[in-house]
């Protein structure tokens, strides 16, 4: 038996269309433009997409699943986070306020299927480090991560570089704690190394990653956010090194989800947003030889 | 829900059989007006893709789930395309679509009792846009196929 | 709802005013919330695009319509329906089959709360005039309409007159049967004297009806659509005499609902709409003196 050549499979996040949910599009609907890019993977920022969160209706739950196999689609990511100033005067929340907050969603995405968590956890500083207890927190939580089969996964998302101190400290946890159960989504924002001209002022020049500095990590990567934020009309992301990011991917082996994720301008404008998704699908499937 | 555009962007993609191989395309249309159509009162014209044109006899019509032939539509005034819906119209077409972007127009229309003009077929010449002879919708759009 | 009771001329709204918006950017929810933000508690619906499932709408969507309209204060006045005519090729419908088409939307109005319906009628000239059969059809569906308390009303629409022999026709047929239960709805194009916004055809002529041809047939007026076409910063409406039409109503004593209907440029625009609307009842605030 010849063994399948593994490469990164396609996604989209419903990041992508935020603001035209529920204006003039629904979850439905994105699903219908995923079954069109042959896009299976999900990501969904479960807060904004699931009605009565944290608490789903029965009616609603069933409405998922029916969605789900109508569409063939393949949950993915479920996007929460870690309140960790929920009240007036807090700065960082107590370790059972916040393994309260992290089971449910454990529980929650596990049960609608999904596999990874984007586990957004609260900052303390400007370079996002994450609150001072969240060893504590996330050592608390593994057990229930292992039981329901989902990762939790912190997104390293740009101003934060791959080689930088905090990305060593989870490294270093993952490794002392000898856990499957946390790991990283890589937002491929940190590899933009053009501006975007209508967000120039967002751009930070001494940021940037290179593209090999993801190859240490890859064995903890379950997902990524497939960052873009220009498509040109030939099928290309003009501010990001895709194709040196994916041919490194598949050289190692790599064979998880990206998950589109647009962070570009004229996100009110939903035919602009279609059509970036449809264009960086394109991409993609070329890159991956699809 | 709908996209406010006549063509419609989502269900826009090529359609493959057990084999793999794709067979044709598939696109959505809807009613940009107050009501939906009764079946045997749907007119076609023709889809058109970058200047080709396929008509009634290459394509397909499906409402609320169910595929009807051009000719089957004629007789039923009792099945309705609900105005709220999307329908999409299957097209034969070996091979489907290149990958890439494409011109997409659709002319089809729906025949008004209570206007004075008209209520045979649509003509294939006519452009999409104006009105013909029923009311007809006839609309462009953009596309890619991923 | 004290203010249905009440005789006099009320405020509603046609739900033509958006119809090229629904399940695009809005559901009749939205509706019903902008008309109790007017105080317009009067509608029409187009029951095909409407009624979920029309003509057989399902018990859960009869169920949320009677809570929808319970709260947010809403009185069924007209219910928009068509006899279809042409409804197979190369034939006009008979008597029986018109018939089966009325009787059934006579129940459906009748058991939504419906009193009055725009019964529109297949048409075989420039001028308007209904099919032959119309007195056939519309004399055997009186005892239903009347049973079910429901006024069948042809819409009295431009380019017809308030002074063609059409409206004499149904006039003399009113007479003859003795009916209340047939009656008009005069749309306020008919007396609209600025073609700008109207999109008419070339080679027609506007020629409007004076407002006082309403006179004779206010007494089978049981309520109008309140047609503009352009409403204008200072909330007047540009191309109908409003103020001379609502003033000879007011002094006939008229009562029944004056239904918004916005059949101007630029549908295509929620924000645009949203704003005719508006003005247009802060206008019919102003001459009604509320």
């Amino acid at each position: 038996m010849s063994e399948e050549r593994k490469v990164p499979k396609r996604g989209i996040s419903t990041y992508c269309f935020y603001p035209q949910l529920g204006v003039n599009m629904d979850l439905e609907d994105i699903f219908m433009h995923m079954q069109d890019m042959g896009a299976t993977g999900l990501e969904i920022l479960a807060d904004g997409i699931i009605p009565g969160y944290p608490y789903p209706s029965e009616e609603w739950l069933n409405k998922w699943f029916g969605l789900i196999k109508k569409y063939d689609i393949v949950p993915v990511e479920y996007g929460h986070w870690v309140e960790s100033r929920l009240y007036p005067g807090q700065r960082e929340a107590s370790l059972e306020e916040s393994l309260e907050q992290l089971i449910r969603d454990i529980k929650l995405a596990h049960y609608l299927g999904f596999t990874c968590m984007r586990t957004k956890l609260g900052v303390i500083s400007e370079t996002l480090d994450p609150v001072s207890n969240w060893r504590e927190i996330i050592h608390e939580a593994l057990p229930y991560a292992e039981a329901f089969n989902v990762v939790m996964q912190p997104e390293i998302h740009a101003p934060t570089k791959l080689t930088d101190r905090m990305v060593n400290d989870y490294v270093e946890f993952i490794e002392k704690e000898n856990t499957k159960y946390f790991g990283f989504n890589i937002d491929f924002g940190v590899f933009q190394n053009k501006p975007v001209p209508e967000m120039a002022r967002f751009f930070r020049e001494d940021r940037v990653s290179k593209p090999e500095d993801i190859i240490p990590l890859l064995p903890y990567v379950h997902c990524c956010h497939a960052k873009y934020y220009n498509m040109s009309a030939d099928f290309e992301e003009t501010t990001i090194p895709y194709r040196e990011v994916i041919q490194i991917m598949i050289e190692h082996g790599w064979d998880g989800y990206l998950l589109s994720e647009y962070e570009g301008p004229h996100k009110e404008d939903i035919n602009h947003c279609i059509e970036q998704v449809r264009r960086h699908h394109v991409f993609m499937k070329k890159i991956l030889g699809q | 829900m709908l996209e406010y555009e006549g063509v419609q962007y989502k269900g826009f993609r090529n359609i493959y059989n057990e084999e793999g191989e794709a067979t044709g395309f598939q696109v959505g249309i809807r009613m940009i007006g107050y009501r939906g159509a009764w079946l045997s009162e749907f007119r076609f014209g023709y889809i058109e893709v970058d200047g080709e044109k396929f008509l009634a006899d290459r394509c397909t019509f499906v409402v609320s789930g169910v595929e009807y032939t051009y000719e089957e539509t004629f007789n039923l005034g009792r099945v309705k395309w609900p105005l709220n819906e999307a329908m999409i119209v299957r097209v034969q077409k070996p091979g489907g679509l290149a990958q890439g972007s494409h011109t997409v127009s659709a002319l089809y229309g729906q025949v008004a009792s209570y206007v004075p003009f008209g209520s045979g077929e649509l003509d294939i010449n006519q452009k999409p846009g104006g009105h013909g002879h029923s009311e007809s919708f006839g609309y462009t759009r953009e596309m890619i196929i991923v | 709802m004290s203010t249905s009771q009440k005789p006099g001329i009320h405020r509603g709204v046609s739900t033509y005013c958006w119809y090229p918006l629904y399940n695009v950017n809005m559901t009749l929810e939205d509706s019903f919330e902008i008309m109790k933000d007017m105080g317009a508690h009067g509608l029409e619906i187009l029951a095909d695009g409407i009624i979920e499932g029309y003509p057989y709408p399902s018990k859960e969507w009869l169920n949320k319509w009677f809570s929808l309209c319970d709260r947010y204060e809403i009185v069924p006045v007209e219910y928009g329906h068509w006899v279809e005519s042409k409804l197979y090729r190369g034939r006009e419908l008979n008597v029986e089959e018109s018939l089966e088409q009325l009787i059934h939307d006579i129940k459906l109005a009748s058991y939504m709360g419906f009193t009055c319906m725009r019964t529109k009628l297949g048409v075989i000239d420039d001028k308007l005039t209904p099919t032959k059969i119309w007195r056939d059809f519309i004399r055997r569906a009186l005892p239903y309409a009347e049973k079910y308390n429901v006024v069948m009303q042809p819409e009295i629409h431009w380019p017809t007159r308030l002074t063609d022999q059409m409206i004499l026709d149904y006039v003399e047929f009113i007479e003859k049967e003795q009916t209340q239960y047939f009656g008009f709805n005069i749309d306020f194009g008919v007396f609209t004297t600025d073609a700008t916004g109207m999109g008419m055809p070339p080679g027609m002529e506007l020629n409007p009806s004076k407002p006082e041809d309403i006179i004779p047939l206010l007494p089978y007026v049981h309520c109008c659509h309140a047609k503009y076409y352009n409403m204008d910063e200072n909330f007047e409406e540009t191309t109908i005499p409003y103020r001379e039409v609502v003033q000879i109503m007011k002094d006939h004593n008229w009562n029944g609902y004056l239904l918004s209907e916005y059949e101007g440029p630029h549908k295509e625009d929620y924000n645009h709409c949203m704003t005719q609307v508006k003005r247009h009842h802060v206008m019919l605030k102003r001459i009604l003196g509320e």
